[in-house]
Parts: structure tokens; sequence; C-alpha cells
């Protein structure tokens, strides 16, 4: 009863947030979880904008290795990416090169300065893909057929797949990465649920730390280090705002809420 | 005599071009180097004495104006890095020194 009343406050919540805001969000398919759209240049060059799939690219590497040694922002249009950055050999141009080997094949060069008709159609529409590319649903259905399970988000349980050894993202580039530390692991630890009969939730530094790093989150998006110290609600967190940062857009979403609120109720 | 001057002459000019342009490469490989080793230990960022946290933010202060001074790109870029590690470690040693503080 009490978990029920809890869920009829948080959709409530959530119609405010979705009214507050001014429009009503549609719901993304499996596919397109996690797809941004990169807009800041493309259209004045002609081109179609940019749609990015977390999804293919976090099956290789960490989200630190792109955020934090590759240099990307963590919101759509924020790093301002041109076609020649990655021609230099930055952002995109780190891997998409034409050099690089990743698991046995060549990873496809970015931009180019010219390039024939073939090559826009075979190359260039890879990425400038909105509304171009019909293939991407069966290929990400192919790719998440071989992928544990997961209710919500684009339906992968990308945890799970690290876990069993399906995907095993990689957090170090040379040349790009510094000789980085080894991390010290955090304990997890437990926050209180802010409603009675919730269990309390479990946040886990160790996976946190390893695919993020520390700078991501700190102190850009949690200014505390101490447990308890940046105060929020499960309205901020829907507004996009502390773990809403991430999860909801990219990484697993906030409806489902065992994954986070998963302390057994009772246990110390 | 002509000949003769004219052979050093562009020998001179020759290596000065190549050292020029092997000094500029190790000018950027020097900073690049230093970022490396400043921004590298963010991972321990909690295990640095408020001396140490101190020292890297300094370092990042003078990487700041090194990385200024280039290109467009190469700002972007690792103006956004050094900027993440930056704040890091201002985060940190702020925090440390809150605790230190008496209440």
């Amino acid at each position: 009863m009490r978990n029920l009343s809890f869920l009829l406050v948080l959709l409530l919540a959530l119609s405010n947030v979705s009214w507050a805001s001014g429009m009503k969000k549609k719901k993304p398919l499996p596919y397109e979880f996690g797809s941004v759209t990169i807009n800041n240049y493309s259209q004045q060059a002609g081109m179609a904008p940019v749609v990015f799939d977390h999804w293919v690219h976090r099956q290789y590497y960490t989200c630190r290795l792109c955020h934090v040694d590759i240099g990307f922002g963590m919101t759509a249009d924020s790093t301002k990416i041109r076609a020649v950055d990655n021609m230099r050999g930055y952002f995109c141009g780190v891997c998409h090169n034409g050099k690089m080997n990743e698991r046995k094949q060549r990873v496809f060069e970015a931009c180019e300065r010219e390039y024939t008709r073939e090559e826009y159609n075979g190359r260039c529409v890879r990425c400038h893909a909105l509304g171009r590319s019909p293939a991407k649903e069966e290929e990400f259905a192919r790719f998440a057929a071989k992928m544990p399970k997961e209710t919500f988000g684009n339906g992968i349980n990308w945890e799970k797949a690290e876990d069993e050894g399906l995907i095993r993202p990689i957090d170090h580039l040379p040349g790009i990465s510094g000789g980085k530390a080894k991390f010290k692991i955090t304990q997890d630890f437990s926050l209180k649920a802010k409603v009675e009969g919730m269990p309390d939730i479990i946040f886990s530094h160790k996976k946190h730390t390893v695919w993020n790093g520390c700078e991501i989150c700190h102190p850009d998006i949690f200014l505390g280090i101490k447990k308890g110290s940046t105060k929020y609600s499960m309205i901020e967190l829907f507004e996009g705002r502390y773990c809403g940062v991430c999860h909801d857009k990219v990484a697993f979403p906030q409806t489902d809420c065992h994954r986070c609120h998963s302390k057994p109720v009772g246990e110390q | 005599m002509r000949k003769t001057a004219f052979l050093p002459t562009i020998l001179l000019s020759l290596s000065l071009t190549i050292f020029l342009a092997l000094s500029a490469g190790g000018a950027e490989k020097e900073w690049r180097t230093t970022f490396d080793e400043t921004c590298g230990q963010s991972n321990e960022a909690m295990a640095f004495s408020v001396d140490e946290l101190t020292t890297l933010i300094e370092k990042c202060d003078r990487l700041q104006k090194v990385i200024e001074a280039e290109d467009e790109t190469v700002r972007k870029v690792y103006l956004k890095r050094l900027q993440l590690c930056k704040n890091l470690y201002v985060f940190v040693l702020e925090t440390k020194k809150m605790e230190q503080s008496p209440k």
C-alpha cells in the first residue's frame, strides 16, 4: 500500500515536471534511447545533423574515456565539434581516423575536406544521419539480442553485460589518456529513502568511478564528497539534475526504481 | 669565393629551421607531459594533502596560460580537460580545508 502511494506521488511529480517544462516528452524507442543530435555546424555546411548513439560506443569504451580524456561535454551541442577538429585527430577523429583498429575492424574515418558522392553516401551519412538511417533499428535489434535484458531504457542491462564479459569497455587510449593512477575504490554506501517503506538506495562508487572517473561528477554534478552533503529530491532528479544528468538520458532511467532502491528492507 | 660562402649559409639556415621546429615540438611535448602528470593524478585527489593539492592547482593555472596560446582545436580540448581536473582539485582542497578548520 505504501509502495503504491509512493508510486502515485512519483507519477504525479513526473506529470508536474513535464507540465512545468511545457512539453510532453515522447518516450524513446529502445534503439533511440541515449541518442544525441548534434547540430552546431552541420546544417550550415549543408549536411544533416549528426546522430550520436551511445549504445554503439558504450559497448567498447567507458564514459570516462570520451567525457574526460577526449573532452566531450555532457550535454548535446556543448562541445561545438567542427569537422576540422575531427580531421586534426580530436573528438570523433581520435578514433575515427581511418587508421585505428577496434576488435579487428578498421574504424571508419570521420570527416574530410572534400568528398565524392560515393563517399558521402557511404561514410558521411553514417554520422550525419538525422532522419536517414532506417537500418539502425535492425542493427540495434541484432546487437541487443545478445545482451542481458532490462525492462527500461534501451532494454539492455549494461552492468550485467560487462559482468558476463559480453562487453569490455576500454578506458585508455595511447597518446590521449595520460598515465592514470589506479583507483582506490571507495566503499558502496546507502542513502536513506525519503519515503517510508521504500527501500534505501545503495550507491556503488565502484561502478561509477570505474566508468566515469571522479571529475565527471565532482564538483559539477555533485558538490559534496561527504555522504548527505548534497541535498536533492526525486523531483530534481527527474528534472535532469544530479543522478538525472545521466540516468534517463543515457544510463538506465529513474523509473527503474529497484536498480537504485535496492537495499533489502530491515538490513543494517 | 661566392660558392664557398653560399654553402655554409644554406647549412646554417637549414640547421636553424630544424632547431626551431624541434624546439617548438619540444615545447608542445613539454606541456603535454606536464598536463598528463598533473591531470593524470585526479583518481587520487582524495589522498592528497592540502599542500599537494595547492601545488597541483598552481600547475593547472600555469598550464592554462600555455594552452591558451595554442590553436583553437587544442584550446577547446585541453582547456576543457584542464578545467575538469582543476575543478576537482579545487573542490577537494576546499573540502579538506573545511574539515580542518575548527567548528
